[in-house]
């Protein structure tokens, strides 16, 4: 039996923190692993978004949010949404690693009967608390999420995750500025910015920066942090949770696609990967020997 | 009968009905909702006045959200606030509910099975002086192919209530686009009346031509059929204020039971109300069948009546369609 995880803090001290971080690197490549597996069931995906974006749900995940495996939807919980529908398969890596799916479903992925298709449902899979898949919704609804449990007097937090190319939704800074308008202070967006959409470098088809000042200017309290380094991912989101500021928070996450495997690391286009039947295995052993 | 003595009478038999305003009977209901669900909450996008909402926040102001112009973002947060536990009544222009935030229409609400109650005021031509970026004639036909939605056009101030009462009581995880007016509009239903969302309410008794019809051409239809009747003709007024679902039973009795059909709607004749009426005949009844709404073109700008009257969806225009159309032996 699982118990509630309660999120938080990391360990304050030096070696408190090492271990902190040696778990979350355990945790991270558990993640990849499951995306990777998932990944060969269809021979194709939004792999590289996963292994780019494990980091992060590994810190989300067993430092940051609160859940309950046995009950997803337990009422004291954080909410996670996914904006970014096509990150399904990282967000079900991540939840398989939770214990709030078993492992044994990832030989399903993406088939009919399947409570993992390929884009995010809520109705199909437990944990996932929005269906998606159209960028520019999910910030919107996480800003009516936290009036909402603000009106219940709920002190759980709303995590967002979006993604570099979904900014270029004018949605999304309708929700922006609402979520300034209304201090929500429970309201934590998380983006990936991988500087890789649909076609080509996100940079080249709508530059987006300066983005920390973008989203300061909507009012928002913002860290930036490389989205690959376990020890500053877990001070970002400790500091956004800690905030006193009535602000609501952006971690903006630097990634590299298809981290953790090198191959993978190097293609060009990795926004939507195929990868050959034999070169699963390679993936599988490349990400072994570099954790 | 000439044009002028049919619109003379249309006049005359008009004069019996009272104007009472949309807007403002919507004000009053959803106050009156409100008082009686604590859970009720209502979203506005800087169109607090124009949807006659402003009582209502005067009265609640913890209970209005006002998220200044930014449709798409209302949507989205009616869609959150429903996910955890909240009556979520959207209070905008039909014009830009149904068009502006169609996809949050769609996916935050009507895929995500919500239920928020979707307000689109100022439909048709009742904002007719806006032109056709705010009069609304092609909602119905985009809401109604949204799996998981229910379309409702309330025909007067009276139903619009019962609509309203109905919309926040049914069960169920769904939206619903309730189609609503803006200023004065004749006042007929009865109140005693029972409203059941799906089901339709036979006004007037008729074998010759059934008129099937909702929202403001509802009373054109009734005037219409007492002007038939003058006359000979016996037209029967079904009220399909539900176009989604369609009530299936009551259209298939019409076509059993008459000669001709006409249906009529302040809306573009493809997709709306009348779309609905021939899939569910799917042409195998063999009879007349004549549609009566906007012609595919964008109005002119113009105060709402005399537009109505200018592309003929008004009695007279019903009269003398019904007299001219085939009618079936």
């Amino acid at each position: 039996m699982v118990s509630e995880r309660q999120g938080g803090s990391a360990t304050p001290q030096a070696d408190g923190g090492n271990r902190l971080t040696a778990e979350l690197a355990r945790r991270a490549y558990n993640i990849r692993r499951h995306a990777l597996r998932m990944g060969e069931v269809q021979g194709q995906g939004y792999v590289a978004q996963a292994l780019g974006f494990a980091d992060v749900l590994a810190v989300l995940y067993f430092q940051a949010l609160r859940y309950n495996p046995a009950d997803p939807h337990w009422e004291e919980r954080d909410r996670c949404l996914l904006s970014i529908g096509h990150y399904a398969i990282a967000l079900y890596a991540a939840l398989i690693e939770a214990g709030v799916l078993p492992e044994t479903e990832i030989e399903s992925y993406g088939s009919d009967d399947s409570r993992l298709p390929m884009s995010g449902m809520a109705s199909y899979t437990p944990g996932m608390e929005i269906s998606g898949g159209s960028l520019g919704q999910g910030l919107p609804i996480a800003v009516g999420v936290c009036l909402g449990l603000k009106r219940k007097a709920s002190r759980s937090f709303v995590y967002n995750l979006l993604s570099d190319g979904e900014l270029n939704e004018g949605s999304t800074w309708e929700a922006a500025q609402s979520a300034s308008h209304w201090q929500l202070d429970n309201l934590i967006a998380v983006v990936d910015v991988n500087n890789q959409q649909a076609d080509g470098p996100s940079s080249q088809v709508m530059s987006f920066e300066p983005l920390e000042a973008r989203w300061q200017s909507f009012g928002w309290h913002v860290a930036r942090v490389d989205g690959n380094d376990l020890a500053a991912l877990s001070e970002a989101f400790d500091s956004a949770r800690n905030l006193q500021e009535p602000k609501p928070r952006v971690i903006i996450c630097d990634t590299r696609m298809g981290r953790g495997v090198p191959f993978l690391e190097g293609r060009e286009k990795a926004h939507f990967i195929r990868v050959d039947p034999d070169e699963w295995a390679l993936a599988l052993e490349q990400l072994r020997l570099e954790a | 009968m000439t044009s002028a003595e049919i619109q003379a009478r249309s006049a005359a038999l008009r004069a019996f009905y009272p104007m009472r305003v949309i807007r403002e009977q919507f004000g009053r209901s959803m106050i009156a909702l409100a008082e009686q669900r604590g859970d009720l909450v209502a979203l506005t996008a800087d169109l607090m006045y124009a949807t006659g909402m402003a009582p209502f926040g005067e009265r609640f102001p913890e209970r209005l959200i006002n998220l200044g112009i930014a449709e798409q973002n209302m949507t989205g947060v009616a869609a959150g606030l429903a996910s955890c536990g909240k009556l979520a009544v959207v209070c905008g222009y039909a014009a830009f509910t149904s068009l502006r935030a169609i996809e949050q229409a769609k996916v935050d609400c009507a895929y995500n099975e919500v239920k928020v109650i979707l307000c689109g005021l100022s439909a048709g031509l009742s904002y007719g002086v806006g032109g056709p970026t705010h009069q609304t004639f092609e909602d119905v036909a985009i809401m109604r192919a949204i799996p998981n939605m229910t379309v409702v056009v309330p025909s007067d101030t009276i139903e619009l209530d019962q609509a309203l009462q109905a919309a926040a009581a049914r069960p169920g995880d769904a939206p619903i686009y309730l189609r609503i007016g803006r200023g004065p509009e004749h006042a007929f239903n009865d109140t005693a009346a029972p409203f059941e969302i799906g089901r339709a309410r036979k006004l007037r008794e008729g074998r010759d031509i059934s008129l099937i019809a909702n929202g403001p051409m509802v009373v054109e239809a009734l005037i219409a059929a007492d002007i038939l009747a003058e006359h000979g003709i016996g037209a029967s007024v079904l009220n399909m204020h539900t176009v989604k679902p369609i009530d299936r039973e009551a259209v298939l009795s019409e076509a059993a039971n008459v000669r001709g059909m006409i249906v009529v709607e302040e809306h573009n004749i493809h997709g709306g109300l009348g779309s609905a009426v021939l899939e569910v005949l799917r042409g195998g009844h063999g009879f007349p069948v004549e549609l009566i709404g906007i012609e595919d073109i964008y109005p002119p700008i113009g105060p709402t009546f005399a537009l109505r009257e200018s592309l003929g969806l008004c009695a007279s225009a019903i009269v003398a369609r019904a007299m001219a159309m085939p009618r079936r032996n």
